[in-house]
C-alpha cells in the first residue's frame, strides 16, 4: 500500500472533495524537506498502525471523522460565538472517557500534524527554537505530549545527554506517543500535571495545544512555570477560535493569549501567529478564523 | 415550498457567499465543480442557509451531503415536516 503524504491527500480527495482543496493548496506550496519529513512520520505512523492490526485507510477514516466533528462544531460556533463544551466534566464524558471517540480523535490529530500547514509550521518553529537553545537543555519536559512529535524533535536535536520526561493525563495518548517515538530515553509519566511533583526543575518545557482544554488556563500556566529551572524556557502553542469537541477555554484573539501570559510570571521571548487560512493575521482575527499562537516564554527578570 | 424553488434560493445564497455572479448550481453540483467552494466557504454557506430558512441542520445531515441535491433534500425535509 502506498504511504506517501501525496497518496493520503489523494485518498482524502476521493472521500471528501471539499476538505481536500485546502490540503492540496498547502501541498502545492511545500518544499522537499516537508515531503521528506512527512515520509519519515508516515513510516513511523504506519508501523504503529500495523502493530495494532490497522492500516492507513483506518487513519484516514479517523481523520475524516475528526474533520466532520470539527465542521459541525464550527457551524455551531459561528451561530453562538461560543465553544459547545464548557467544562472538563462535559469533555471527559463526551471524549476522554469515550474510547470510540478518543480512538478516532487521537489518530485524526496525529495525521493533522503533517496535513495542516499550521501544525507543520509549528513543528519547524519548535525545532528552530530547540536547536538555538540546545546547549542549555539538560532536562526536558513535555506536558500533554499526545503524538510525541515534539519530544522526538527534542531528542534528535539535544541528544542523549538530557533527561526527557513526558506527562499526560491520558494513558492512551502516552501509549501512542510511546509507539510513535520508540525511544527508551523518554520517561512516559501518567499523571495529572497538577499532581506532578518532580524532584527537580526543567530547562525546557513544551506544552502544545493544552491551555484551551482547561477551564482555568491561568492555573495551568502557573503550575508549569513553577517547574522551570532558573533561565529555563517554556514553549507553548494554543489556538484562537478553534471549535472542537474538547476545547473549553475560548481565546478570541492573540491579544487574549498575550493577556493571559501577561498575568503570569512569564514574559514572551519570541512568538509567532499562524492563521489557519492563507490570509493575514489581521484579516483572520476580523473574520474569527482560527490562529495558532506559538511562543517561547521565560520567567520575568531572568 | 418545492425543491426547484429551494434550488433557486440556495443558488442565490451561493452567489452571495462565494461572491460570484456566474454560479449556477444543479442538484448534481459538488464542491469539485465550484472553485470557491472550500471548507471555509462551506461553513459560511451552511450558516447562511440555516439563517435564510430558519432551520438547524444536525451533524449527521451536514456530514452526509455529497452534493447540492443532498443539501436541498435536507432543507425540503425540514420545511415540509
Amino acid at each position: 500500500m502506498e504511504s506517501s503524504i501525496a497518496w493520503i491527500v489523494d485518498r482524502i480527495g476521493e472521500l471528501n472533495p471539499l476538505h481536500v482543496k485546502k490540503l492540496r493548496k498547502n501541498i502545492r506550496k511545500s518544499d522537499q524537506q516537508y515531503f521528506d519529513r512527512a515520509g519519515q512520520f508516515l513510516e513511523r505512523y504506519s508501523a504503529l498502525l500495523k502493530s495494532n492490526g490497522l492500516d492507513l485507510e483506518y487513519g484516514i477514516d479517523c481523520y475524516l471523522k475528526m474533520i466532520a466533528d470539527m465542521n459541525y462544531e464550527t457551524v455551531r460556533f459561528r451561530e453562538t460565538g461560543e465553544y459547545s463544551s464548557k467544562s472538563f466534566d462535559e469533555v471527559n464524558q463526551r471524549v476522554y472517557a469515550n474510547p470510540d471517540v478518543m480512538q478516532y480523535y487521537m489518530h485524526g490529530l496525529l495525521l493533522s500534524q503533517f496535513l495542516w500547514k499550521y501544525h507543520y509550521d509549528t513543528l519547524l518553529l519548535f525545532r528552530d527554537i530547540i536547536t538555538r537553545h540546545r546547549d542549555a537543555i539538560r532536562t526536558y519536559l513535555e506536558v500533554g505530549g499526545g503524538h510525541g512529535l515534539y519530544v522526538s524533535e527534542a531528542t534528535a536535536v539535544i541528544g542523549p545527554s538530557a533527561v526527557y520526561d513526558m506527562v499526560d493525563i491520558s494513558q492512551s495518548s502516552l501509549e501512542i506517543a510511546r509507539q510513535m517515538t520508540n525511544d527508551s530515553r523518554i520517561n512516559f509519566i501518567h499523571s495529572d500535571i497538577f499532581r506532578f511533583e518532580p524532584s527537580g526543575g526543567y530547562d525546557f518545557i513544551t506544552m502544545g495545544e493544552v491551555l484551551e482544554h482547561m477551564e482555568n488556563p491561568e492555573e495551568l500556566l502557573q503550575k508549569v512555570s513553577s517547574l522551570l529551572n532558573p533561565g529555563g524556557r517554556l514553549f507553548i502553542t494554543t489556538p484562537t477560535n478553534a471549535p472542537t469537541i474538547d476545547h473549553i477555554y475560548l481565546f478570541r484573539t492573540v491579544g487574549d493569549i498575550r493577556d493571559l501570559i501577561g498575568r503570569s510570571d512569564l514574559v514572551i521571548e519570541e512568538e509567532l501567529s499562524l492563521p489557519a487560512e492563507d490570509i493575514p493575521l489581521e484579516q483572520a482575527e476580523e473574520l474569527g478564523i482560527s490562529v495558532l499562537y506559538c511562543a517561547c516564554l521565560k520567567k520575568k527578570n531572568q | 415550498m418545492d425543491k426547484q424553488q429551494i434550488l433557486e434560493e440556495v443558488n442565490a445564497i451561493f452567489i452571495d457567499v462565494l461572491d460570484n455572479d456566474s454560479i449556477r448550481i444543479t442538484p448534481e453540483t459538488s464542491a469539485a465543480d465550484v472553485e470557491e467552494w472550500d471548507s471555509l466557504t462551506h461553513i459560511q454557506l451552511i450558516v447562511a442557509i440555516e439563517k435564510h430558512y430558519k432551520i438547524k441542520f444536525t451533524a449527521s445531515e451536514i456530514n452526509t451531503w455529497k452534493n447540492v441535491g443532498h443539501m436541498i433534500d435536507s432543507i425540503y425535509g425540514k420545511k415540509n415536516a
